[in-house]
């Protein structure tokens, strides 16, 4: 461990720790553009110069590992004025662009701007441009203006050090200098629109984002991606009720700084919902109707004998299957089961750059299985369907590919059929109750990560139209089928119950999964999933 | 300094080198550079693979950089980033005698610019084009290390000093082809 | 002051390229002398000699070549910098023409002294006739057991190959040529780890300029005390002073370090061409501050042209007599270093251009009451450990030296251009003047 001091206060650190890292453990933030965490350090941009006591000449603090009784200073008079004549280095050929530009709120040079920056600058020669280059789609996700570009290279390391596609190059030289791809070829790996991420101006952007929304207005809420089981950790951007998009949230054990292409453009397919409120179709037609008549009708068409089948989901978060499990599966009468799909495979790298692999498509595959839920494949599932005759309960219309098909819904015809749904499927648009499912963005849930980690997906909307979270529903219907009281439920109430009879959550709380990043389950539990 | 007249480059077509490969003598050639450097640093010889290519077909194309990259083991666009880099490879095809004006300093101080006017107008090009009968093309280039005998202009591979209007219109007139 | 030249004797000496002619000089006495020596001998007689880096940084090369860490496990490399690029410079094309074995023979010494069993001449792409030069002296010499296996039966093996950059001024920075020689963009490392430590391929590297390695056999042969002798105190030896611009007679001199510019200008180059008047001159490369003419007077050493405010650097002396516009001199180094900077850091990558956008605009008759003020911020944040390596400082000093000596030059461009505006131009803003710039470009 080495002790030094910044700005007059003493740090201990590991050996080796830069000085931008060691800076922020006493909340001292050094500017940066080239350095990032996650890729190598290269110390070109020039704006995270410090004064080193004894040392004739300012150093990069990225590239200057801290010494025993270093005296660091990051905020004299000659930092100060170095790192505004850098800000003004950097913004002499950059384009006035941020009525237009993307990055605008969230840009590190307007924030290095305000701080570090002058008022104005000596430019006054006619800047340089790259036709051409100014809107042009780099690749399916990600728009290049190379105007804007600073030239970091963070882009380029991303491709060649994390998603080694080695896709992104820099070519020509001196200011001429621009970041291309080989040939015209697009950038396409399956991380690709992390370099939008890394870019700290508008040089690179998500063009699913394009001029969507101001960042400023957006509220960010912290969550986890769905999109396989990997669960990388999620910012959703959204406001006044759409969300506009995810940006991946740092996790060291997880995904790194990075998220996938596949899951972050998830987000706008959030936005659709074709549901909005519960529907009874019987010989006579359909009919909209309350919550209270439709779980009443649900209870009924439940305690009718045969064996009544529960589809549940692998998309479920831990309370919502939990739920399930209490308030359906302890019944003997019940059959429950959960879809699992392996769906495409899918790959994100954590902080220490190892490789996390998917094992399935679903957020919760693994929660599922340390509730001790039957978990089937497709062909399963289609047997437990064919095979029954009892009436149905599907939990989610979307659990499972196969159950969104026209057989799906011929086999189950002319069997009462209850169906939670966002969106119109053939099963939905002919069982005999329909009832409208908040989405996983909708309701707070905690879900197990494939590598054994639980995460909490915190609420970013109100369930739209009549839409109600999947817990909610079971704990209602609990109620109708008599096996609870009235009395008040919630996600963390229903994690408090689980954390105490499940061993594999056991010592877990809400309130400590809201602030550590996640916690891994039970060691015993480990095995499992 | 050149005795003998400079030889025209030898040039390949842009339908040539789209998917070149490398005949027996190149590849013996390339094994040979290989031997100049460690075994896990084959890297470098990117720089002598190069030149070896401009050598054989007279610039880089993309499927050049293809090729190359193939060969040692390094993706095309990190060929691509390093061949721009360095100025006197070739990213379009040149004509068959690489005019290469010093515009530095020195050269200037001892009359380059009166040639450099000779020049476009005899040529009728500008720096940067060829003429129509793809004979010359007409570059600016920084100083090329012989100022005590400027003005310089580098024809190909070989150095042409001290020259004049005069004696430049002899040197161009005595090139074949 | 004049001695018997030592690096260029074989000047005029027919055939002086070949082995033979070499071995008639008395070649490779000192190689074969040197391999029978203790390494850490051989050092201690470069370093007793005092002779220091030609190439620019005059860093003094027995001392580089101390740094190389002999115990560490790993192969280390000697590399010749035969990049010679600097504006002003043409001594190392000279050696190689004139007497290649020479140089050899340096880089097998030092080879020999830091425990290289392979070294490099990174020479620049254009020099092709130099490059195949080296590659025949190197066959002859291997041919006849002066490199290869086993040299002179000493056990000692060393291979040289040569190394064709192509067409980058960067790559003559050490760190930059390592880099290119790995086969990547010539973009100078970041520093410490310094090259003796961690150089090509990971590996502990000493990088000389050819100049700097063509004194070495002397030094071997002759004694490092007897090279001290020569020149001044602390700039030992001779030096190859490359003369170019507004002399009679421009070319490669060699002569003692301390002679006077005055010596070197009038006397070897027959002062100012067709009888005109010295105005300035740049010591030792474009690098190099600009003097004006009554510097003459100045010794070419180290010390003596750091106190007349300037660096000797490569030795390249560019000579300007009256009939110089000192705005279009300026112009014409920025194009220069705005074309050869490599990009990677800000205040270089930006200023450069800048400071060339701004000069070229002054030179065109469209300068500004600002402009002074901004050359001169670019020159401070552009250089003194602001980038990576010396390069900034490269078109920085010479942004301070041409306003510190001609600054008047460039204010009276600059009222021209202002009184011009001020007479049809009253109340638009300063950007309506790039209108007219534009049009200008175009015809």
């Amino acid at each position: 461990m080495v002790t030094f001091t910044i700005d007059g206060q003493s740090v201990t650190v590991a050996e080796g720790t830069n000085l931008i890292e060691a800076a922020l453990k006493v909340g001292v933030e050094i500017p940066t553009y080239c350095y990032h965490p996650g890729l190598s350090v290269v110390g070109r941009c020039r704006i995270c110069f410090v004064e080193i006591e004894g040392m004739p000449r300012l150093v990069t603090a990225c590239s200057t590992p801290v010494q025993d009784e270093m005296v660091v200073f990051t905020a004299s008079e000659r930092v100060r004025e170095a790192r505004a004549a850098v800000m003004e280095f950097l913004l002499e050929n950059h384009p006035l662009d941020c009525p237009v530009c993307d990055q605008a709120g969230e840009c590190g040079l307007q924030d290095y701007s305000v701080e570090h920056g002058l008022d104005s600058t000596h430019m006054i020669d006619v800047r340089r441009t790259f036709p051409g280059l100014e809107r042009r789609a780099i690749g399916p996700h990600v728009i290049q203006n190379q105007n804007r570009c600073i030239h970091c290279t963070r882009c380029v390391r991303f491709t060649t050090e994390i998603s080694e596609t080695a896709d992104l190059a820099m070519k020509s030289r001196g200011n001429h200098s621009y970041i291309d791809t080989f040939d015209g070829t697009p950038l396409d790996n399956p991380w690709s629109a992390c370099v939008a991420d890394v870019c700290p101006v508008g040089a690179l952007t998500v063009k699913e984002f394009r001029f969507r929304a101001r960042v400023w207005h957006l509220e960010e809420t912290e969550t986890v991606c769905p999109g396989c089981s990997i669960g990388c950790n999620v910012d959703l951007g959204h406001l006044d009720g759409v969300i506009h998009r995810f940006v991946p949230r740092a996790n060291a054990e997880i995904n790194g700084w990075w998220m996938c292409d596949y899951g972050r453009f998830l987000a706008d397919g959030l936005n659709s919902r074709e549901i909005d409120a519960p529907l009874r179709r019987t010989e006579d037609g359909e009919c909209a109707v309350s919550w209270e008549s439709a779980m009443a009708t649900l209870a009924t068409l439940l305690r009718a004998a045969p064996k009544p089948l529960v589809v549940a989901s692998a998309n479920f978060s831990n309370e919502a299957l939990y739920s399930v499990k209490r308030n359906l599966q302890e019944s003997a009468e019940i059959m429950v089961v959960v879809p699992i799909q392996s769906g495409d495979q899918r790959r994100i790298r954590n902080a220490r750059g190892e490789w996390i692999d998917s094992v399935d498509a679903h957020s919760n595959s693994t929660g599922a299985r340390h509730l001790d839920l039957t978990l089937v494949d497709g062909v399963a599932l289609e047997s437990y369907i064919r095979d029954g005759d009892g009436p149905l309960l599907i939990l989610d219309a979307h659990a499972h590919p196969w159950l969104e098909t026209e057989a799906a819904a011929a086999a189950v015809a002319g069997r009462p059929t209850a169906v939670l749904a966002r969106g119109r499927t053939p099963i939905v648009d002919t069982a005999s109750l329909v009832l409208p499912l908040a989405s996983w963005a909708e309701t707070e849930g905690t879900y197990t990560s494939s590598t054994g980690i639980v995460q909490l997906a915190r609420q970013a909307l109100p369930p739209a139209g009549q839409a109600r979270p999947p817990w909610e529903v079971l704990h209602s219907l609990a109620r109708h089928l008599g096996h609870e009281q009235e009395r008040i439920m919630s996600p963390r109430l229903l994690f408090a119950e689980m954390a105490a009879e499940i061993g594999a959550f056991a010592g877990m709380t809400f309130g400590r999964l809201k602030t550590e990043p996640g916690m891994p389950v039970h060691e015993e539990a480990r095995g499992v999933g | 300094m050149t005795e003998v007249a400079t030889p025209p480059l030898v040039v390949a077509s842009i339908e040539a080198v789209e998917n070149p490969s490398f005949d027996e003598g190149m590849e013996s050639e390339i094994k040979r550079i290989l031997e100049r450097y460690p075994e896990g640093d084959s890297g470098a010889a990117l720089l002598p693979v190069l030149w070896l290519c401009q050598e054989r077909w007279g610039w880089i194309s993309p499927g050049v950089m293809r090729a190359v990259g193939q060969r040692l083991d390094l993706s095309p666009a990190f060929v691509e980033s390093v061949t721009s880099f360095y100025t006197m490879y070739m990213l379009r095809p040149p004509g068959k005698y690489l005019l290469q004006v010093c515009t530095t300093l020195s050269c200037q101080l001892c009359g380059t610019s009166g040639l450099v006017e000779h020049l476009k107008e005899k040529l009728g090009i500008d720096f940067g084009e060829t003429t129509a009968d793809g004979r010359f093309t007409l570059v600016d280039v920084q100083c090329l290390g012989a100022c005590g005998e400027a003005p310089v202009v580098q024809i190909n591979n070989d150095y042409y000093t001290d020259l004049t209007a005069d004696s430049l219109d002899e040197i161009l007139d005595g090139l074949d082809g | 002051m004049t001695i018997e030249p030592i690096l260029l004797a074989a000047r005029g000496v027919k055939n002086s390229r070949t082995l033979a002619s070499y071995l008639d000089r008395g070649g490779y006495k000192a190689l074969t002398k040197a391999v029978a020596m203790d390494p850490a001998k051989v050092i201690d007689e470069v370093k007793t000699s005092g002779v220091r880096g030609r190439g620019g940084a005059g860093f003094p090369a027995g001392v580089k070549w101390s740094f190389v860490p002999r115990d560490l496990p790993k192969p280390k490399y000697m590399i010749c910098n035969a990049d010679e690029s600097e504006p002003g410079t043409f001594k190392d094309r000279e050696l190689i023409l004139v007497d290649p074995h020479e140089v050899l023979e340096g880089i097998a010494i030092a080879s020999y002294a830091i425990d290289a069993h392979t070294a490099y001449i990174y020479i620049r792409g254009e020099f092709v006739r130099e490059a195949e030069i080296l590659e025949r002296a190197i066959a002859e010499a291997r041919d006849k057991n002066y490199l290869g296996k086993d040299i002179v039966g000493s056990g000692y093996d060393l291979e040289v190959h040569v190394h064709r950059g192509a067409g980058a001024y960067i790559c003559g920075e050490e760190t930059a040529l390592i880099e290119s020689i790995e086969g990547k963009r010539g973009l100078p490392r970041l520093k410490p780890p310094f090259p003796a430590v961690v150089g090509v391929f990971g590996c502990p590297t000493v990088v000389n300029n050819v100049e700097t390695l063509a004194c070495i056999p002397h030094i071997i042969e002759r004694g490092g005390a007897w090279f001290a002798t020569i020149g001044t105190e602390r700039s030992t030896g001779t030096k190859l002073f490359c003369v170019s611009g507004h002399v009679e007679r421009p070319g490669v001199y060699e002569a003692p370090m301390g002679t006077t510019f005055r010596e070197i200008i009038e006397g070897f180059c027959g002062g100012i061409r067709n009888g005109g008047k010295l105005k300035a001159f740049i010591p030792g490369g474009s690098s190099a501050p600009i003097l004006p003419a009554d510097r003459i007077d100045t010794p070419a050493d180290f010390e003596s042209v750091a106190e007349a405010g300037s660096m000797l650097g490569s030795g390249g002396v560019i000579v300007m007599d009256d009939t110089v516009d000192m705005v279009w001199a300026l112009e014409n180094l920025l194009t220069f270093y705005a074309h050869e900077s490599c990009g990677q850091c800000t205040p270089c990558r930006e200023g450069s251009d800048w400071a060339l956008d701004v000069v070229r605009r002054i030179r065109r008759g469209y300068g500004h009451a600002g402009d002074l003020e901004t050359l001169h911020r670019i020159a401070r944040f552009a250089s003194q450990g602001m980038t990576i390596c010396p390069l900034g400082d490269a078109f920085c000093l010479p942004i301070s030296s041409f306003l510190e000596h001609f600054g008047g030059e460039f204010e009276a461009a600059i009222a021209a251009a202002e009184k011009r505006a001020a007479t049809f131009l009253p109340i638009l803003p300063v950007r309506s003047d790039h209108a007219l710039f534009e049009s200008e470009e175009a015809s």
